[in-house]
């Protein structure tokens, strides 16, 4: 039994009789789905208070907190969707997200990798050093990093300026998370892919990267929502045209009165995003390793 | 829709999300204000930033450089962005985050800031401006200089709800009543099955403005200042002030819940329930009727709000008349140019204070504008601030956050019967000595 | 724990896997040189590799050491300086004060409270999601109908910002009008006079409560990450030999599922540390101090209290006692992770 084809070949059969699962072990019985049921509303309910209250007024609010809309307004929603500020919000909050993410997944990934498949001297200091950054109160930093990317970078009000520090942020995590992914990949892979002639590089690129795929994406969906309601860091360095959506937020309160229907049309729309990029990327999550070994 | 300030309430979390800052790259005080002091362009931060008063202030912001060739650069913040954003600013100590124009809440917060040279002395700049709003300059006095032009100033008391009053029966409101009265008052609403008063002790401030209430009312106006001075809170007028508020929440006159109630923001704060009848009455400033205005269907101060002054002690020891309260100033910062010291000037003005007052922005300082405001309740309370003898200034902003926070802290633990008058002196006394 | 799990798979899993099972262990072997020649001591590839080697692993782990440098650990290390000093947010640090910020914190009663509610948090946190989360996972595995957007909803929480959560349960959790007390008096239970946040004594759980709803959605989509890892045809062997469901997960899912377990508990573990958002949000840390935890402390002092020394003082802290949880952590439980060969060799006794 040689290393290689023995390795290869496990994954391949198994990818392909993943299909042909029994039956019944999928699902679908009663229990099963009253369970499914009453997590779904235990986890939906406060949501759906929320979107519901949208369509309430604040008096209505106000006067029965418990209550249902009635009658149903529609202002609040449609407010918020004739509002061209919402849109220039929501753009700006796609765009900071998406550099975040693309900086964690691909700075995390290049340094998880030798930390997870590389054997060399102070490999786990160097793990700690990441850890470290997770321990610390990242409040505490937050002024010292403003002054930071508005004097010594001239990044104020920049979308890099946001994303760059959220992205070092999340990587602290995104190394915790993804290491163990990277290391359960058989080693048998590598050396194979090794005695084929392969370097290292080709193997990360070419192998480890594919089947690391639930992973990244699921810390790529942890920084984009970290990014998505990110607050302190945008609030200070964001104003005017560039605000992120949680900083819009603040225009529905004044000093001292609040238009929480408002607030809740505004956050229920905004949610609407970072659900969307979470229902297209948990295929991936789950069906990561299918889809990157087929593809 | 009133935005005079009060309040720490935050529907924001960044808003109260903590900012920290060392004196970083080597220099924490304000850098040189001659290379950035671009003398034709003035940035001006505030904070009403919806609806009508976000219009006035744009238009007051385009007179002023119609009349001047200045262009003032303003931002509009909802009032806790503005306050963390400014925080940042004046700790980076860097004069391009600073604005030139900002809001002050004097006391020990501006104080710190014009120990560390950041606010500019306007006592002879703006001689004329402080002349006529001398009444109300001394909160924002340091050694004797003038560093803030207040352009607001509230006072607190008692809002209520008249209907729910009648419905318990009670006839006999006045404006000023004693304890004993109070306490009458309280036992019917509760016969009567209301909720007698709402606190947001979740915020701690609302809470606490009991025992600063009780300290004005038991300790004479130099008692405190003396006890400010000396950093020594001896005299027994504190500790009564304690004993008068335990005697208050063993009398069980507040909202089920109040130790999590928030102040204002929302329905479900105090504030909310007052204004939506859930409960008799609630101590507030002025700027309750801009809270219930935002929680009615028609978006109108609810006609059945009131205000009675906060009961006084039989043979307490201060001046039945001195108020609490407290406002809002422009400050001009010590990086900005000369240009900026002129527009705090025009925002003092008769004429901006006037439109302040029309749109009940606040309740204004400069006497040209004591009869513009529009709403009744608003200018009933601007009558009773105009007669009282002084106003105290909140004692947490007066004593500083570093006193302040902690005072409040162990006067909330007093609202849910974990200390006891002896310990909110004994915080105030060790806050104040370990400063 | 993990030793048993361990244990128990290589004894469980033993209907469907034992005559792979030794082929595994025989398999170790003849591996062995090719990863000991990764390791230097191979006769061929040694020195250009060595180097080689040195080289690629700068490449790959430059770029986030240089953006972690810059936005993180510098903005850190500046703020640790300002615990030594008294300072009241404004102007230059003048006010040397050495260690009298940290006696400071380490003396007040209230921070030792919430230090206190911090290891609940962080108990409570693995007792309750740990189980729930793992359960959800497993469910959500299964194939069923409506399987994508169930998983979607689970996480629809995490999503959702901390401040409209807090708004929402806020408005749920009010006193007398709020839902949950409708809920309740609707079956004819009796809902806390004070409310479930303004109850001293129970204020913490309620808040437990929430942040369960909020974070269970972390957790899931962990697990279901790890859950990819383990290949059907461990199912299909175990089915072939007459398992049931429940005993495929008991014995074959879960133990394989201890990696991505011990990642969850450890990041877990950290958060409840740090907890800040959703007491800030939902009690500030009260009421009367019921739900205080160290980063509330912390900033109620920095911000609140202009004490900058004293709460960069808790935070150092508040880092330290993460740090010695996070060793201890790593040393006793995460290691197994970091063996590559322990975990390898256990991977293939079952698989085969």
């Amino acid at each position: 039994m040689s290393v290689a084809p023995t390795s290869d070949l496990s994954i391949a059969p198994h990818v392909r009789r993943r299909k042909s699962s029994s039956d019944s072990f999928r699902g679908g019985s009663p229990l099963i789905y009253g369970i499914a049921l009453v997590v779904v509303a235990v986890t939906l309910g406060p949501v759906i208070y929320g979107v519901l209250g949208g369509f309430r007024t604040n008096a209505q609010l106000a006067a029965t907190p418990a209550g249902l809309p009635s009658p149903w307004v529609l202002d609040n929603y449609l407010g918020v969707l004739a509002n061209p500020a919402f849109w220039q919000y929501t753009w700006n909050s796609v765009a900071v997200a998406m550099i975040t993410t693309a900086a964690v997944v691909v700075f995390g990934t290049m340094a998880a990798y030798p930390l997870a498949r590389y054997e060399f001297k102070g490999r786990e200091a160097l793990y700690m050093v990441f850890v470290l950054g997770l321990l610390f109160p990242a409040a505490v930093a937050i002024v010292p990093l403003f002054i930071l990317i508005t004097q010594n970078f001239g990044l104020g009000n920049t979308w890099l300026g946001v994303a760059l520090p959220q992205a070092a942020f999340a990587l602290p995590t995104t190394v915790i998370i993804l290491r163990p992914f990277l290391m359960a990949i058989p080693k048998e892979l590598e050396e194979a892919a090794l005695l084929d002639g392969a370097s290292r590089i080709g193997f990360f690129w070419r192998i480890l990267l594919p089947l690391s795929g639930p992973g990244m994406v699921t810390v790529g969906v942890l920084a984009f929502v970290g990014s998505w309601n990110a607050y302190l860091l945008p609030l200070l360095l964001l104003q005017g045209e560039n605000k992120t959506l949680p900083l819009g937020v603040a225009d529905f309160s004044s000093e001292h009165s609040s238009d929480t229907a408002g607030v809740f049309a505004f956050t229920t729309l905004a949610m609407i995003p970072a659900l969307i990029f979470f229902l297209a990327m948990q295929k991936r999550i789950v069906n990561g390793l299918q889809g990157a070994v087929k593809g | 829709m009133t935005r005079m300030k009060r309040g720490t309430a935050a529907i924001a979390l960044g808003a109260t999300v903590a900012l920290f800052a060392a004196a970083c790259a080597g220099s924490g005080g304000p850098t040189d204000a001659g290379e950035n002091a671009d003398a034709d362009t003035i940035t001006w931060w505030h904070n009403s930033n919806t609806g009508e008063g976000k219009e006035y202030y744009d238009k007051v912001a385009a007179d002023f450089e119609a009349e001047t060739g200045v262009k003032v650069e303003l931002q509009a913040m909802q009032h806790e962005d503005m306050l963390t954003k400014l925080q940042a600013a004046l700790q980076s100590g860097n004069a391009d985050e600073i604005p030139d124009v900002y809001m002050s809440r004097g006391g020990g917060e501006l104080k710190n800031e014009v120990e560390a040279g950041l606010v500019r002395d306007l006592t002879d700049a703006a001689a004329d401006e402080i002349g006529k709003i001398s009444a109300y300059t001394e909160q924002y006095e340091v050694d004797g200089k003038v560093y803030a032009l207040p352009y607001t100033m509230g006072v607190v008391g008692f809002w209520y709800n008249k209907d729910l009053f009648e419905q318990a029966g009670i006839t006999d409101v006045t404006s000023n009543p004693t304890i004993e009265e109070w306490y009458g008052w309280v036992d019917k609403l509760k016969a009567a099955g209301i909720e007698p008063a709402a606190v947001g002790a979740g915020d701690k401030w609302p809470a606490a403005h009991y025992w600063y209430y009780n300290v004005i009312r038991e300790c004479p106006n130099d008692t405190i200042e003396a006890a400010i001075e000396s950093k020594d809170y001896s005299d027994p007028c504190f500790v009564t002030a304690g004993e008068h508020l335990v005697d208050i929440v063993n009398h069980q006159p507040f909202n089920a819940g109040f130790l999590a109630t928030k102040a204002q923001e929302g329905p479900t704060s105090a504030s909310g329930l007052l204004a939506t009848g859930k409960v008799g009455m609630e101590l507030a400033g002025h700027w309750e009727p801009g809270v219930a205005g935002g929680l009615t269907e028609d978006g109108k101060v609810p006609s059945f709000l009131s205000w009675f002054a906060y009961p006084t002690f039989d043979g307490q020891g201060g001046d039945p008349t001195t108020m609490m309260g407290g406002g809002d100033a422009w400050s001009v910062s010590t990086s900005a140019p000369d240009a900026a010291v002129d527009f705090a000037k025009y925002l003092l003005s008769d004429e901006v204070q006037v439109g302040f007052a029309e749109l009940d922005m606040g309740l204004p300082t400069n006497p040209a504008a004591a009869d513009s405001l529009s709403d009744a309740a608003l200018a009933e309370l601007l009558k009773v601030r105009n007669t009282s003898t002084s106003v105290q200034l909140y004692l947490d902003t007066r004593l500083g956050q570093s006193v302040g926070q902690p005072m409040n802290d162990e006067i909330a633990l007093v609202f849910a019967g974990q200390k006891g008058p002896q310990d909110i002196v004994t915080a105030v006394q060790t806050a104040a000595q370990s400063e | 724990m993990a030793d048993g799990a361990r244990a128990r798979r290589a004894r469980n899993a033993s209907p469907a896997t034992s005559s792979r099972h030794a082929a595994g262990s025989a398999f170790a072997l003849p591996a062995a040189p090719v990863r000991g020649g990764r390791r230097g001591a191979g006769p061929i590839r040694r020195k250009g590799p060595d180097r080689r080697k040195a080289l690629e692993i700068a490449v790959f782990v430059t770029p986030a050491l240089v953006l972690f440098f810059l936005f993180v650990v510098w903005p850190i290390l500046t703020a640790i300086q300002l615990s030594m000093y008294k300072w009241k947010g404004f102007g230059p640090l003048t006010n040397f004060v050495g260690i009298d910020n940290y006696t400071a914190v380490l003396s007040n009663p209230y921070f030792i409270e919430a230090v206190g509610h911090n290891f609940i948090v962080v108990i409570m946190s693995v007792v309750i999601q740990l189980p729930l989360g793992l359960g959800i996972a497993l469910l959500l595995n299964r194939k069923m109908w409506g399987q994508g957007l169930l998983r979607t909803i689970i996480f629809v929480p995490y999503v959702l910002a901390e401040v409209i959560a807090g708004v929402v349960w806020a408005q749920l959790l009010l006193p007398k009008y709020g839902m949950v007390d409708a809920l309740l008096k609707s079956v004819g239970l009796t809902p806390p006079e004070q409310g479930f946040l303004g109850d001293p004594s129970i204020a913490m759980g309620t808040v437990i409560a929430v942040l369960t709803w909020k974070y269970l959605g972390l957790a899931v989509i962990l697990f279901l990450a790890g859950l990819q890892g383990v290949p059907d045809e461990l199912y299909e062997a175990a089915q072939l030999d007459g398992a049931s469901w429940w005993q495929v997960q008991r014995n074959i899912t879960i133990p394989l599922l201890g990696p991505t377990l011990r990642t969850w508990a450890f990041l877990s573990m950290i958060g409840a540390l740090q907890l800040f958002d959703m007491v800030w949000i939902l009690t500030g840390g009260g009421p009367a101090n019921a739900t205080t935890t160290m980063a509330t402390f912390l900033i109620s002092q920095g911000t609140k209290a202009s004490n900058f020394g004293i709460a960069g003082a808790a935070s150092v802290i508040l880092f330290v006692i993460a740090l010695v949880m996070a060793v201890f952590y790593q040393v006793f439980i995460l290691r197994r992770d970091v063996q590559p060969d322990n975990d390898r060799k256990n991977r293939k006794k079952v698989k085969r």
